[in-house]
């Protein structure tokens, strides 16, 4: 059986194929699996891509800087396969066994903080607070209190991880480090 | 940008100029005539004005000098953010914890701030920074303390130092490769720690709530040698809903407790538990003398979600658990519970980082582990 190359693969999944290529691209879907597979990971690899689409401004220097941030923690935790038996004597690395083991996880903490960097302009946790017309919430880039159609809100546009906490006397929190000052800054919006 | 925004940008900022008489600016920074602190330059950086329908978006990127002038070491300001015409029932602060500005040190704070409004605005100032407080290395404050800064400061500095003093602990007793490792928790930790989508309703029932509600007995932490204790709890629960949280704590000290702010928890029907929000009381109303009880009540409702990403489907609240956060005394001294107690609660994965632990996170994420423990070093 002759399979269709990649391309043709990857325009399917986007169903950019003309018509006359995809019909015939179908009728060979239709019995092959491993290229149902294959345009199964196109498909899905489009999706990913259309969520990164909807990232606002990237200021690509910070990303170069987070990202060279991430690397040195990657090779600081990949340093510890060095330092074993200082982990087991620290006993902080008591559940992992072998070289092996603490390098993957030290691979996992990295991709996981890329990751939350990547993920961050979606807020992991965006509470609201509402008070007879005065709403608070936590949006992508900040916290907002609208009212009456007017909003004030404080922004972390250079920042890293940002941790949000609400308070139930009516107040939003959002911490986060300053990229530029190094500087921790707590952003408060309260309702009256 | 195009012509037309071009513009719009300089005809607002025109517009917002001409309604600041004292310093052509935007922006009015008001410093008390005795202020520890002065300002040196306020720069508006990226700020922009934009149209969006009939109103206008102004983004404020306020990059302000400020210079410490007193005799001591500066260790947080806190900053009042006030727009009045645009935000009547509510105020904004920015505070920077975790700092040491020596004196005669000069140092950076910034503001990023957007403001929807009608383009149509009476002529008053747009937005006024007031100081609100600073906060001493002898823990001695200065301010209007409008927003009760300086309790939140006092707890700051203190969990500062409860945090340096761990990972210094770590760094004498097993070096560099311990403080590292140490960091690689606290950074697994934050990037684990379970996350709700918490909204919170004050004043006013929520709709839902009145079906199938029923109340449910707060469980609390307790820690060895906390000066507050909370005795009894209970809130109306409904589905993902609890409700008006009416909390009984007791003064075990000696001393007439300020303020008291209880953690709340909540647990899901797995068995996890989640960080749903701070109950604080304080003011005249809340009277809590040596050895007396009283009742810590707020007019509130949460509700609570899992994480859009998690499903975004309503928590089932299976159980409530409180611990007292913090405590301040009537002379203005702060107690937190220490860094042992919250271990040894298995709270750390809870709980967010303080200040002080997000900033040394990201200084060894940035630097790597030496210049992490020369910064330790320095206190």
């Amino acid at each position: 059986m002759t399979h269709p190359d990649q391309t043709i693969l990857a325009l399917y999944a986007g169903q950019d194929l003309g018509w006359f290529r995809r019909q015939r691209t179908r009728r060979h879907l239709a019995g092959c699996r491993e290229c149902r597979d294959e345009v199964q990971a196109f498909a899905s690899a489009r999706d990913h891509l259309a969520a990164l689409n909807e990232l606002p401004a990237i200021s690509w220097n910070r990303l170069a800087m987070e990202m060279k941030a991430n690397i040195r923690l990657g090779l600081a935790a990949g340093e510890c396969v060095r330092g074993e038996r200082m982990a087991d004597a620290l006993g902080l690395f008591g559940i992992f066994s072998g070289a092996r083991t603490v390098a993957a996880g030290a691979s996992v903490i990295a991709l996981v903080t890329m990751g939350l960097f990547l993920e961050r302009p979606t807020p992991p946790a965006p509470p609201a607070i509402s008070s007879d017309g005065a709403v608070l919430r936590a949006t992508a880039s900040g916290i907002e209190l609208n009212q009456d159609g007017q909003t004030l809100s404080l922004l972390h546009v250079r920042s890293g991880d940002v941790t949000y906490s609400a308070g139930v006397q009516g107040s939003m929190t959002a911490g986060y480090v300053d990229a530029d000052t190094g500087n921790v800054t707590i952003n408060n919006l309260y309702v009256q | 940008m195009s012509s037309k925004l071009a513009i719009l940008f300089v005809a607002g900022v025109a517009a917002l100029c001409a309604q600041e008489t004292p310093a052509n600016n935007p922006v009015k920074i008001n410093l008390p005539p005795d202020s520890p602190l002065t300002l040196i330059s306020t720069d508006l950086g990226d700020s922009h004005v934009s149209q969006r329908g009939s109103a206008v978006v102004l983004d404020l990127d306020v990059g302000l000098t400020l210079h410490n002038s007193s005799p001591n070491r500066v260790r947080g300001v806190t900053l009042l953010v006030a727009a009045q015409e645009v935000t009547p029932g509510g105020k904004a602060s920015v505070s920077v914890p975790s700092l040491d500005v020596a004196p005669n040190q000069n140092f950076p704070v910034r503001i990023n701030l957007r403001l929807l409004r009608p383009a149509q605005m009476g002529s008053g100032p747009l937005v006024e920074v007031n100081l609100d407080g600073v906060l001493f290395q002898d823990y001695s404050f200065y301010g209007p303390n409008r927003l009760d800064c300086r309790r939140t400061m006092t707890a700051w500095e203190l969990e500062a130092q409860r945090d340096r003093k761990y990972f210094k602990s770590i760094l004498a007793a097993h070096g560099m490769e311990g403080l590292k490792h140490a960091m690689l928790q606290s950074l697994s930790r934050q990037a684990e720690r379970p996350r709700l989508d918490v909204q919170v309703s004050r004043g006013r029932a929520v709709a839902s709530a009145a079906v199938g509600e029923h109340a449910v007995q707060f469980a609390f932490l307790r820690f060895p040698g906390e000066p507050v204790e909370p005795v009894a709890g209970w809130a109306e629960i409904a589905g993902n809903e609890a409700r008006n949280p009416r909390i009984d704590v007791h003064n075990l000290s000696a001393r007439q407790v300020r303020s008291v702010e209880i953690d709340w928890m909540v647990t899901d029907r797995q068995g996890k538990q989640y960080m749903a929000g701070s109950v604080p009381a304080s003011g005249p109303e809340f009277n809590l003398k040596a050895g007396s009880t009283s009742r810590v009540l707020q007019d509130t409702a949460l509700r609570l979600s899992r994480l859009a990403n998690d499903g975004g489907t309503p928590l089932s609240i299976a159980g409530m658990t409180g611990f007292v956060g913090q405590v301040e005394f009537a002379d203005g001294k702060v107690w937190i519970p220490n860094r042992e107690a919250l271990a040894n609660a298995q709270l750390l994965g809870i709980l967010e980082p303080s200040p002080e632990e997000q900033r040394l996170m990201d200084l060894y994420r940035k630097k790597g582990p030496k210049a992490l423990a020369d910064e330790l070093n320095k206190f």
